[in-house]
């Protein structure tokens, strides 16, 4: 039996989960130029309002999940609202809004830990999953599958979203020069405000999908961060497209590189390949500039 | 009172950290959170010099000072590359390299077992075993590292630093070449981080790699950042104050694990609250 | 006359876009050479390849008599002996006045740096040029914290401070008071008195006729015509380009 359609899945698995992560953050820096670093955190905060609202008050799973997906949308939108908005209209520098972004994420995932204790917990109770399929020798489970499914709709959506509709328009209009948008009238700080609700949405899915998949710890949203945004930079910054890209081939790479080298060694390769980057394409693949 | 001193180094040992970090961060404006994977390289340098070739202390750290430095200088040279949010992931990515080398080349650092046995440092037959001895000989190295850290910044070269901090392609006009003091800065910082790493390990007498973490990284930045970025005495006074305040939290009588997690709480909120209302920190002058 | 630049078919290219096109010009030394055309039409850029803040995509660049090819990187400009100003002021801005002309004094080489404090030798001329555009009181205020025509001033003072032989100036009268408007000429005049090449790009047609001996007029990043202040000025294609008749 060949390994190499289970390599495939597993790619394609990693790929969307670290696709979902990368979509919101792009999207957020396009229109804030900013690596706003606490993105990943609402991961951990999407999986754990799931934990709360089906395993600790045992309300029905649908329900949990929509809950979880708007939490995590409340707390992007919160930081946006009561952090980075304010030192935006103060003019700080990008690292300030880095520094500030640290902070949160640090202070967030604390909060998680206190909340629920540190250890790992699982979320598969909630959900009586089915047996695997297999599919060409391969296995995956049906949360592996909403969660592809999941990241190719969204990528759909949101690419639908910039593209088609009128508020599309507007945070291109934003993303391309700020300043621009709002001398022709663009209200940037409700846009801003409306980027980082679909974001945070996307993340919160993210992190509720990858809970059911394996399970939920406070420290999950650091690496769901780091590989989200080295699709995205991979992909090139501020591209929709070219972060679901960048994740896939991270994905690819991470699980292929496994074969060759120890999984232990995963972070480290995934963190060359975005040094690489940096230094021999910083514009990333579909990136421009 | 034992307790007192054991604090005390440890605000000595993150003292040097986060000066060194500043000359980084405050004076030359780069975000770097790398720091630890320098302290790390330290540590585990130093160690393996005491304990695998025998060495001496006095000879093993300046040595280890040397291995670090000429790390730093490997990968300053791909970070010059960059500039601010982009050089911070870049950093950040080191670290992260960095941390999974200590935790993964089990042949030299035992990984995740860490390596134990550390001997403390001696000296014409005199070990500083008592905390008392340790205490006075981490406050001769801060003291010198400050001395050092001033001498620079006082002078022309720290001038210059502190102008590619506000604007590097303005003052290369004016023909310095930039790239070789951003250089030259972090890797004289990344050896005095080197420094505390060899004092940690001989004083713990154990290292892991949990020690130099990202997490650690981000706790130096904080000290910086509290103290104020851009100031001397600023990072001193950050370490002091974030070395004691989890103590106290300590002595609430808070179990380890929750007390840990309110710590990094604490941190989180100092940043946010700091960027929000007071950029310039405690005692700086320079808003980031 | 000798020159002290010239440039042959100098290219510049941003994207798509020619901001400069083949562009071959003479800078004597000892004059003030006044650049002037329309907004875009590749004043500063010139200025910013001459100072190896853009790169040069084709040509060349002789300064005295080294010749230059390919291109300037910015570290090169200070020992070519050149200095320029800022159209969009960059001064060190949480630095003091006297930091900020510190800077244009001090020694370039880091081991050289390291050893150096400021002394007598450097005051002197800290107090000379800060005194000349009235900023000496201000020494030890940080630069952000002054007025703009002060800041205007400051990045004079730098440019100054360097004695380089030759100085480009990207529109220091903007918006200044008619008394540093004063200051300003009179500092350029007394630079051409010692020797020194002035490259002045402005707006202000008095201004260049007062002060300019030779002017070079940018379109769309071509030479249009150059000269003397009274036969470009009454150039019809010159004034064409800037009325867009």
């Amino acid at each position: 039996m060949s390994i190499v359609p289970q390599i495939i899945i597993n790619s394609i698995i990693a790929g969307s989960l670290y696709a979902l992560v990368a979509m919101g953050f792009s999207l957020i820096y396009s229109v804030t130029k900013f690596f706003n670093l606490a993105h990943g955190v609402l991961a951990a905060v999407g999986g754990y309002g799931v934990f709360f609202f089906g395993r600790m008050l045992g309300l029905p799973v649908m329900v949990a999940v929509a809950l979880g997906i708007l939490i995590a949308t409340l707390v992007g939108w919160l930081l946006e609202r009561c952090v980075f908005s304010p030192l935006r209209s103060r003019k700080s520098s990008a690292l300030v809004l880095l520094v500030a972004s640290l902070g949160a994420f640090t202070a967030i995932q604390a909060l998680i830990a206190l909340l629920f204790g540190s250890q790992f917990l699982t979320l598969a109770p909630i959900l009586e999953g089915g047996s695997p399929f297999t599919v060409a020798g391969a296995t995956i489970t049906d949360v592996q599958i909403v969660l592809v499914g999941t990241a190719l709709a969204a990528f759909v959506c949101v690419w639908l979203i910039l593209k088609k509709t009128s508020f599309g328009k507007v945070v291109r209009a934003t993303a391309d020069d700020e300043e621009v948008a709002k001398i022709v009238g663009i209200n940037t700080h409700k846009v801003i405000g409306k980027t980082f609700v679909i974001g945070s949405m996307l993340a919160g899915m993210a992190g509720i999908l990858s809970g059911f998949d394996t399970g939920i710890e406070p420290i999950m949203g650091l690496p769901l961060l780091l590989k989200g945004v080295i699709a995205a930079i991979i992909g090139g910054m501020g591209s929709v497209p070219g972060a679901l890209l960048g994740a896939y081939l991270l994905g690819f790479s991470e699980n292929v590189g496994v074969w060759f080298i120890p999984g232990e060694w995963k972070d480290a390769i995934s963190f060359s390949i975005l040094i690489l980057f940096l230094l021999l394409r910083p514009f990333g693949i579909l990136g421009r500039k | 009172m034992e307790y007192l001193i054991h604090i005390a180094i440890f605000s000595a040992i993150f003292g040097i950290l986060a000066i060194s970090l500043d000359l980084i961060v405050g004076y030359t404006g780069m975000l770097s959170v790398a720091h630890a994977a320098f302290y790390g390289i330290g540590a585990y340098a130093t160690t393996l010099l005491l304990k695998m070739l025998g060495l001496n202390f006095f000879f093993a750290l300046p040595l280890a000072v040397v291995i670090t430095m000429l790390v730093a200088l490997l990968i300053g040279v791909v970070l010059s590359k960059f500039k601010t949010d982009y050089y911070a992931l870049a950093s950040l990515g080191f670290g992260v390299i960095v941390y999974v080398v200590f935790q993964n080349w089990l042949q030299v650092t035992r990984g995740p077992f860490g390596i134990p046995g550390i001997p403390r440092p001696d000296m014409f037959g005199f070990t500083f075993v008592e905390n008392v001895a340790f205490l006075l000989l981490a406050l001769v190295v801060l003291a010198c590292v400050y001395a050092l850290a001033r001498f620079m910044v006082r002078s022309s070269f720290g001038r210059i630093l502190t102008a590619i901090r506000e604007d590097e392609t303005a003052i290369s006009v004016f023909g310095y070449r930039t790239t070789s003091y951003k250089l030259i800065i972090f890797t004289i910082a990344a050896g005095m981080a080197a420094i505390a790493g060899g004092l940690y390990a001989s004083y713990i007498t154990f290292i892991a790699p949990s020690a130099f973490s990202v997490n650690e990284s981000i706790f130096i930045l904080a000290i910086v950042i509290l103290g104020g970025a851009g100031s001397l005495r600023g990072p001193l006074m950050g370490a002091v104050v974030l070395v004691l305040l989890p103590e106290l939290l300590r002595f609430v009588g808070l179990p380890s694990d929750i007390a840990a997690q309110m710590r990094q709480l604490l941190y989180g909120v100092i940043l946010v609250l700091l960027m929000l209302y007071r950029p310039q920190g405690l005692v700086g002058t320079y808003k980031l | 006359m000798t020159n002290a630049l010239e440039t042959k078919q100098l290219v510049k290219k941003f994207g798509g876009v020619v901001a400069i096109d083949r562009f071959s010009v003479q800078i004597r030394k000892g004059e003030i050479t006044g650049i002037i055309g329309p907004n875009g039409s590749g004043k500063t850029t010139f200025i910013n390849v001459l100072t190896g803040i853009s790169a040069m995509d084709g040509g060349r660049v002789v300064i005295g008599d080294q010749q230059e090819k390919g291109g300037i990187k910015a570290w090169e400009v200070f020992e070519l002996g050149i200095a320029r100003t800022f159209q969009n002021i960059r001064l060190f801005e949480q630095m003091s006045v006297q930091d900020n002309v510190l800077i244009a004094m001090t020694k370039r080489s880091p081991l050289a740096a390291l050893f150096e404090r400021h002394r007598d030798i450097h005051e002197t001329l800290v107090k000379e040029v800060l005194t000349r555009v009235g900023l000496y009181d201000k020494r030890r205020a940080l630069a952000k914290e002054l007025s703009y025509g002060q800041r205007k001033l400051l990045e004079i003072a730098r440019a100054l401070a360097t004695s380089a032989d030759m100085i480009l100036f990207d529109e220091p009268f903007a918006g200044l008071f008619p008394e540093m408007v004063r200051v300003v000429s009179d500092i350029l005049k007394e630079l051409r008195a010692g020797e020194k090449t002035v490259v002045l790009i402005e707006h202000d047609m008095a201004i260049i006729r007062e002060l300019c001996d030779r002017i070079i007029v940018m379109d769309a990043g071509q030479l249009l015509a150059e000269g003397m202040p009274k036969q470009v000025l009454t150039n019809p294609a010159v004034i064409e380009a800037y009325l867009g008749v």
